[in-house]
This record gives C-alpha cells, structure tokens and sequence, in this order.
C-alpha cells in the first residue's frame, strides 16, 4: 500500500492516553530505550508514558520477528511438534525506515510459518524521527508495514487493526484529512543498476574494500532486511531436541560452503558483492526490488567504515570499465 | 500455511552398504512425498542436524532411496544409525528434471561421481516411460572401486536403447571386466570425444561436482546442442529448501527453489553459479 493513500486523523492527548492503556492491557509493549552504553535498544517498556518520537535503535524489528535464535520444533517421543509463538506484543517508536524493513520480511517470509505465527501477533506503531547522520532514507520509495504512525498530534492509520484500535480508543475517525505524510527525505541513496553492478564485478574497488572487510558481519546483524539464517539442534538429556534458527551471516567462511568443502564465496571481496546484490536487487521472487531502507545502521556499526553507498557511487563512475 | 522446516518421521527400510562410504539408504516417511528426478528432500537427524539429498531411484511404494556420501557430521550420524531407525524427512524441494523435454529426443547423461546417484533417478525415469529414443550414459568416477552402480549400469549396456561408458581418473590397469561398456582411463570429458550422437536431436542432463559443469556444459554447446537443452543441476548446501536461508543462492535465484536443474542459457545469465 502506498503511504499517500493512508488516512490520517487529529490525535488529541486522551486518545493517545487512551491508546497507551489499550495497548499495555493486552500486550507486551516494547518501545526504543536508551541503554547505559549510550545506545538506544528495542526493550520491554516497564511504567512510563509512551515515546515521543522513533528512534533507529541499535538492533531492528526483526530481532523481534525474527529472533537471533527461535525454536522451530521440539522432537520428542518420535513425534515433531511445532513451538509455540509468544504472546501478543506491540512495539511503539518505530521508524519508517524499519516498517519498511518489515514490509519487506513479510515478503520475504511470507510463507514461513513462524515467521508469519509472531507477525500476526505484532501491533506495530510508527512514528516520526530525528534523522540522524547515517541516515539515507528515502521517504517513500518502498512500501510499508504496521498498523499506526503517529507525528505530534496527528495519527495515520496503516492497516485495518489499527483502524479499529484507534476508533476503540475514541479518535474521531469522521475528520479524515488529506496531510501529507511527515517523514522528510534525508538523502537518497546512491542509484546503482543491475547493468552497472553485474559489469563491474572485477572493479578494483571490490578488492581495496575487501582488505579492510573483517568479515564480522556487523552490517548484517544490525540490517533490518538481512535476513539468512541456519538451523542448530539442542538435545536435552530427556532425549527431547529442539531445532533452533539462528542468525547466520554472509560474511561467514562457512556461508557458501558445500559437502567436500568447495567454496562458492571463497574471498572477502565475493561475500561483499553478494550482500550489496541482495541489498539492491533481492534474490528470488524479490528479484529487482531493493532492500536498503537506508537507515544507515551498517555504515554507523562498520569497524572499517566500509560504506555501501560510496561503493555504489564508486561503481557508478567505474563507466563498465 | 504447511510448516515447511518440520520434518515427518520417516524410519530407515534398508541400508545397502555394498560401496564403502557410498551407502544406499532407503526411507519410508510416515506420509508419502512425491519426488521426481532432480528433487530433493532434507532429511534431518534430531540432534544432529540436516541436510539435502536428491534421490537415487524413483519413490516406489512410498520408498526414498538416496545414495549418501559419508563425508560430514551429519552424514557421518547417519552411519551410525540401523535399519529400522528414525530420521525425519522433508520436502519434495526444487524443480526436477523437465522429463517432458526427453520425449522423442535422445538423451545424453554425463555424470561425475556421486553425480551418478540423481542421475540413475533420472535414467529410471527415461526407461520407465520409454518415450525417449537413444540413451548415453557418460560416468566418470575418480577411481574403478568408487563406480556406484556398477553392475547394474554394466547390465543395463545390453539393452538395445542404452549405451553406457564410464571413465575412471586413476587406475594402474583398467579395470575388471565391464562387460559391453567401454572404460577408459582420464577425465569424463574425454569420453566426448569421438562420441556419435546428434545435437539437434538430443537432450544433455550434467551432474557431478563443480569442476565438472566448468569444463563440459559449454563443451556441450560446442557440439551444437542448444544451450535450453542442456541441463545441470547445482549442489549447494541448502539449509531451508524453501528460499529464504540464502545459503544456496547464485545469481540472484535460490537454488532450491528454482533450481537446482537449470538450462545452460538459465546459468550463463547467473554470475558464480558454477
């Protein structure tokens, strides 16, 4: 759905306190927090009134949604039973860039059962930012996900359930206006092609930036739309075992492994073009549609300031060559 | 919504250890899972962990029977389990073979070690529904004792449809007797050579490890068959099986979704597929 077809409301503050009540009385709310290292962290919000605005925090959504370690299913007795989802939660404070993000796991999972089982329990709430340095955000290029994304005192409403909580919370629905949305472009990203990206692969600037890489793999824990995972079993002296899904990570050595150890990204600079082309041109069904919602996470984490928008620019003056 | 990642208890039927390292192992899953030849299921061992496997033979009477190589910690779990064991199995994953391009064509199967285990599946099903005319098997293998399904592919040489030819890398003499099958000492590829066959009336299908789609696949297009009619199917070691975990992926397209049997006119257009 495109954001300029969203309604948006007066947001009057007994509605929003009214809000804040609904949502604690039937689920866990989460919301950004600033951690004592001076970070801001997605956290369980104990007392206290709701934020302000959002805040890109150090982790995104998908630590959520997509938890960096989640049981897939139990085996026990010689039966596979599928683990069970946690309780309906909201998060509150989220940028527009990660309900981008979102919208783009939804696509991306959209067939992966416990992926969509925690989905469906979110109540996601928007909300507008502070842009800081980092950011490349580019308003409204992607669609988005969520339910509400409230600016001051105005509220847009993003799906039907925020729709019907926002009505059970007293908002006048009646006086719909036409605003236009409040997240204001704070730089585009770099444009790159596929024709560009695929003859450049031998450009010099691949092989400067991978002597830098660490191959830590920082930009794609904090990315909100990376997204590979691999699978661990924890046997318990019972002899139940559970599989998890963890995080995995394209920088890895182990990532483009197969049997007899043959290795299809064998170098830094292999691991690095293949998370730019799954950032700008998707893999899969995905396939053209971009990932970066430029929150700027990667370039702010890199112990290296490796930056993949310069990179893109490079490539772009690289003339095919 | 299935839940693609939980697997079905499956128990292990029969075990075929007559090649060291090499087994036969045959499942039966607790509901049956359709497969044609090039599919792929994952098979998991609690506590262990996963992984794909193509079948050796087509699905008969709900039987899976995949030839597995003991060469990392999971396969090597597997070793240790018995007849009559519990796995669990899931899928069917990936496309197959495009069985239907086969018809009235002649075939020609090239297969590099345990390549040849998908590739019998295949060879199966083009003599099960006998619509395909003449049929080529090429199998290269490193040396003479690792030929899986030697006797049985010596055998299948008598049949009037099917010539059979295998290459051994390293062998002192060559080996034992192979009945009307031609071996020769040297890579695969060799067997190309003088080979009689028709481009425009033929269907090629590659399998083996990726040494071997490097060299033979254009060598293929070389000969004149048309790059849409030469097919290889690509091992990665898909974690998922459903797109998502992205450990399989070469050109943008997930493996095991839309793979792993591509055209060569598919491949040339994927950067680092083989």
């Amino acid at each position: 759905m495109l954001a300029s077809t969203f309604p948006s409301y007066p947001l009057e503050q007994v509605v929003l306190d009214e809000l804040h009540d609904a949502i604690r009385a039937e689920r866990d709310l989460w919301a950004p927090q600033m951690s004592a290292d001076g970070h801001w962290r997605l956290q369980p919000m104990g007392e206290g009134s709701l934020p302000g605005v959002a805040v890109t925090t150090f982790l995104p959504l998908k630590k959520l949604l997509l938890p960096p370690r989640e049981e897939i299913w139990n085996f026990r007795t010689g039966e596979y039973c599928t683990a069970q989802v946690s309780q309906a939660f909201a998060v509150v404070g989220v940028p527009l860039c990660d309900l981008q993000a979102v919208w783009y796991l939804d696509q991306a999972f959209a067939d992966d059962l416990p992926y969509q089982a925690r989905r469906a329990q979110a109540l996601l709430v928007g909300m507008a930012c502070v842009p800081g340095p980092e950011c490349r955000c580019d308003g409204l290029s992607m669609p988005l996900a969520g339910d509400l994304f409230i600016d001051h005192e105005r509220v847009w409403v993003l799906s039907p359930a925020g729709q019907a909580l926002l009505r059970a919370c007293g908002c006048q629905v009646s006086q719909e206006l036409p605003l236009p949305w409040p997240v204001v472009a704070t730089g585009k990203r770099r444009a790159l092609t596929q024709e560009r990206f695929f003859s450049t692969t031998e450009a010099a600037i691949w092989t400067d930036e991978a002597k830098r890489c660490l191959s830590c793999g920082a930009c794609s824990a904090v990315c909100p739309t990376c997204y590979c995972f691999d699978m661990l079993d924890a046997a318990a002296l019972d002899g139940s075992v559970t599989r998890h899904r963890l995080w995995d990570n394209c920088f890895f050595a182990e990532h483009g492994k197969v049997a007899g150890d043959y290795d299809f990204r064998p170098g830094r600079a292999n691991r690095l073009r293949f998370r730019m082309e799954h950032k700008r041109f998707g893999f899969g069904a995905l396939r053209g549609q971009n990932s970066c919602v430029g929150c700027g996470r990667c370039r702010k984490v890199c112990p290296v300031d490796i930056d993949l928008d310069l990179i893109a620019e490079q490539l772009d003056g690289e003339g095919g060559s | 919504m299935i839940h693609a990642l939980q697997p079905i208890p499956a128990v292990i039927d029969t075990i075929d250890r007559s090649v060291i390292n090499n087994h036969i192992f045959t499942f039966r899953p607790e509901q049956s899972i359709e497969l044609v030849p090039g599919q792929f299921v994952e098979i998991s061992i609690p506590g262990v962990g996963g992984f794909p496997v193509s079948p050796c033979d087509l699905v008969r009477e709900g039987l899976i029977s995949s030839c597995i190589r003991r060469t990392g910690r999971v396969t090597e779990a597997l070793y240790y389990l018995e007849e009559g064991d519990s796995i669990g199995l899931r899928g069917p994953f990936g496309n197959g073979f495009p069985l239907a391009m086969f018809t009235g064509q002649d075939a020609l199967l090239i297969a590099g070690g345990l390549g040849m285990a998908p590739m019998r599946a295949l060879l199966k099903a083009l003599l099960d529904n006998g619509q395909t005319g003449r049929i080529i098997l090429l199998y290269g293998s490193r040396q003479p004792e690792t030929l899986l399904f030697r006797d049985e592919l010596v055998s299948l040489a008598g049949h009037s449809r099917v010539d059979v030819r295998f290459s051994v890398d390293f062998a002192e003499i060559l080996p034992g007797p192979c009945g009307d099958v031609l071996c020769r000492i040297g890579l695969v590829t060799e067997l190309l050579a003088d080979l009689d066959f028709n481009p425009r009336k033929t269907v090629a299908a590659v399998c083996g490890p990726p040494a071997l789609y490097r060299c033979v696949l254009e060598e293929l297009a070389l000969m004149g068959l048309p790059s849409a009619k030469i097919f290889a199917t690509l091992e990665r070691r898909m974690r998922c099986g459903i797109g998502e975990c992205c450990h399989c992926v070469a050109g943008g397209r997930y493996i095991c979704k839309d793979g792993p049997v591509f055209s060569l006119e598919a491949l040339r257009a994927m950067a680092e597929a083989i």
